[in-house]
């Protein structure tokens, strides 16, 4: 009778809806996850790869661009200049620094960027309103009056016009650009250089790196090489500092949740291996009477493993559907890679499978004697 | 007649050491085709540990076994096979599956025994409605009364035409018109398939339909 199992699973409906449901909640977990950590290393490297940038420059010890604390002097602009296998004057100084900037009343994370307009290090243009007014950068005196004016992501809402508190200062929003978000959903905020030392850095002539195009006669990781022998500085690559990025805030913060998952795992096969051991437990005077009226140890086992597969089956299909639909409606960026989630599903599966498998082994040894006894 | 069960000096004990208890105890046996023989003795007689020993459901630890004149070897042969192509069970509480109806619970002996769906379910009906149910066969076994359960039960019992059924007190859970019923439908069913019958029972009154009674006391079979 193929359907055996079947009618013992719709017999015992609530048990095995409950478990599906659980397999269900804890694939979905696992995959919404993996997929908010996947959505942060996009969000890690979308800024840094949009900048078009081949060098990241930052102060000695430091550790490399957006890792450790990095102030350099302005003056390093002409000594970088001045070397061999850049862009000529593509040099350029960068702000990149955390704030909390006050809009509409309300406390919020961002990242302000400040950058010479027109140089590496942000937007060329925006996709509404129109880039903010750029300082005189080279004869800047303190006293200098500055455009307080910002260019923001347009996920933050904000309109044309609007304006944002940062530090003691009102800053005008007069632009947007298309999203470009930071780990976690952080926006950026886009601004001369001259505003972002005089809001961030104490109105002094450092920033936070340099960046730098390599001429395309050069090879990146060469030139790279030859200004990191530099004592002052730090020099890395593109591709070095995505790295540093994606270790620094996505994959090291993340090792609790990597441990979580592989917990989480751990959790759904041994919810399949209980309930099926519970189940077997269950049914021991029915396996019994099976037995005597000769059903042969296979016989009995395949019954247990269609009911767990079938379970396993349902509850992470169930929970992969789920997780896309979580993550649709988080309220951070998830990015659910299709191909990891199979692989996830497909190892869920033989997880949860496995433990039945060796909850439902347990059949083989039930004395067929028991139907000699009680009730089923 | 020939012997279709036999058991030669089976002896059977349970636990170990000092509370070793010898079940059986060297018994000679052997039942005949078509009889319908009853195993009677009292409580802890060893009268179910015999018929699970002729049934290949236990091992024994001594003696031998031959059913159908074939020589049962526990270490060399698959007993599930024996016991689904050889033998029948009906239990003292019927041991019906929850889950399926009468009908199913008939196909199911005869699905372990790979007869085809088709042959299976007209041969469950035809079983069922020699045994009274052919009202009931889409009924599960909450739905059904005692007297019906073990009817199913029997019907299951002889799903792959065995050489020989045994039955572990059929009538203990029933009422004495059920039990007269029922064994009425014994002695037929027992004619029309040839069967033989080996009923443990210690309801006196079940005496009269035997062919033969083997008395049980204390591990061994002594004179009735």
């Amino acid at each position: 009778m193929k359907t055996l199992f079947l009618k013992d699973m719709r017999y015992r409906q609530a048990r095995v809806v409950l478990t599906a449901l659980g397999i269900t909640v804890l694939i979905s977990l696992i995959l919404l996850l993996g997929g908010i950590m996947n959505g942060m290393r996009i969000q890690a490297r979308q800024y840094v790869e949009s900048t078009g940038v081949d060098l990241w420059i930052s102060a000695e010890g430091s550790g490399g661009a957006f890792i450790g604390f990095s102030l350099v002097v302005e003056e390093y602009m002409a000594f970088l200049n001045a070397g061999q296998g850049l862009v000529p004057n593509s040099a350029s100084p960068l702000v990149f620094a955390q704030a909390r900037p006050n809009v509409r009343g309300k406390s919020t994370k961002a990242i302000v960027v400040g950058y010479k307009l027109g140089q590496l290090g942000g937007p060329k243009r925006a996709i509404e309103g129109r880039m903010f007014t750029p300082s005189n950068f080279k004869d800047y005196r303190p006293e200098d009056p500055v455009p307080y004016e910002v260019v923001v992501d347009e996920k933050m809402g904000l309109e044309i016009g609007e304006q944002i508190t940062l530090g003691d200062e009102k800053v005008r929003v007069v632009g947007k650009t298309s999203s470009l978000m930071f780990v976690l959903d952080t926006p950026l905020l886009f601004m001369d250089v001259r505003i972002a030392q005089k809001l961030l850095l104490g109105n002094t002539p450092h920033v936070n790196m340099m960046v730098a195009k390599v001429n395309e006669n050069f090879p990146v990781p060469e030139v790279a090489t030859q200004y990191d022998e530099y004592e002052t500085i730090e020099t890395r690559t593109l591709q070095q500092t995505v790295g540093n990025i994606i270790e620094y805030y996505v994959d090291e913060p993340m090792k609790a949740v990597q441990f979580l998952r592989v917990m989480l795992w751990l959790a759904a096969g041994i919810l399949v291996g209980m309930i099926t051991y519970v189940t077997m437990l269950e049914k021991t005077q029915e396996i019994g009477v099976l037995k005597a009226i000769g059903a042969a140890n296979m016989y009995v086992m395949s019954l247990l493993l269609k009911q767990v597969a079938l379970m396993s089956a349902v509850g992470v299909m169930l929970g992969l559907v789920l997780s896309y639909v979580f993550a649709v409606a988080a309220p951070i960026f998830v990015a659910i890679n299709f191909v990891e989630s199979i692989i996830v599903a497909s190892i869920s599966f033989i997880v949860c499978c496995g433990s039945g498998y060796l909850a439902a082994r347990k059949a083989i040894t039930v004395d067929p004697m028991i139907a000699f006894r009680g009730e089923i | 007649m020939a012997a279709i069960v036999e058991g030669n000096g089976l002896t059977k004990h349970f636990g170990t050491g000092d509370a070793t208890v010898v079940a059986i105890d060297s018994v000679d046996i052997a039942i005949e085709e078509r009889e319908l023989v009853m195993i009677m003795g009292d409580s802890g007689c060893g009268k179910t540990t015999l018929i699970s020993l002729l049934g290949c459901i236990l091992t024994p630890d001594a003696g031998q076994i031959r059913i159908d004149g074939e020589q049962i070897d526990p270490e060399a042969q698959d007993m599930s096979v024996i016991r689904r192509e050889k033998i029948g069970f009906v239990f003292q509480l019927f041991h019906l599956l929850p889950y399926l109806t009468a009908l199913e619970n008939v196909i199911v002996a005869m699905d372990l025994a790979q007869t085809k769906t088709d042959e299976a379910e007209s041969r469950a009906t035809e079983l069922l409605t020699q045994v009274g149910l052919s009202e009931r066969l889409h009924h599960r076994p909450a739905q059904l009364s005692g007297g019906e359960k073990q009817r199913v039960s029997f019907a299951r019992a002889l799903a792959n035409r065995p050489k020989v059924i045994f039955a572990d007190e059929p009538t203990a859970n029933l009422d004495s018109r059920q039990s007269d019923n029922l064994m009425s439908l014994i002695q037929e069913l027992r004619q029309e398939y040839q069967t033989t019958v080996a009923i443990v029972t210690h309801h006196e009154g079940l005496r009269k339909n035997a062919d033969r009674i083997i008395q049980m006391k204390d591990g061994r079979i002594i004179p009735a």
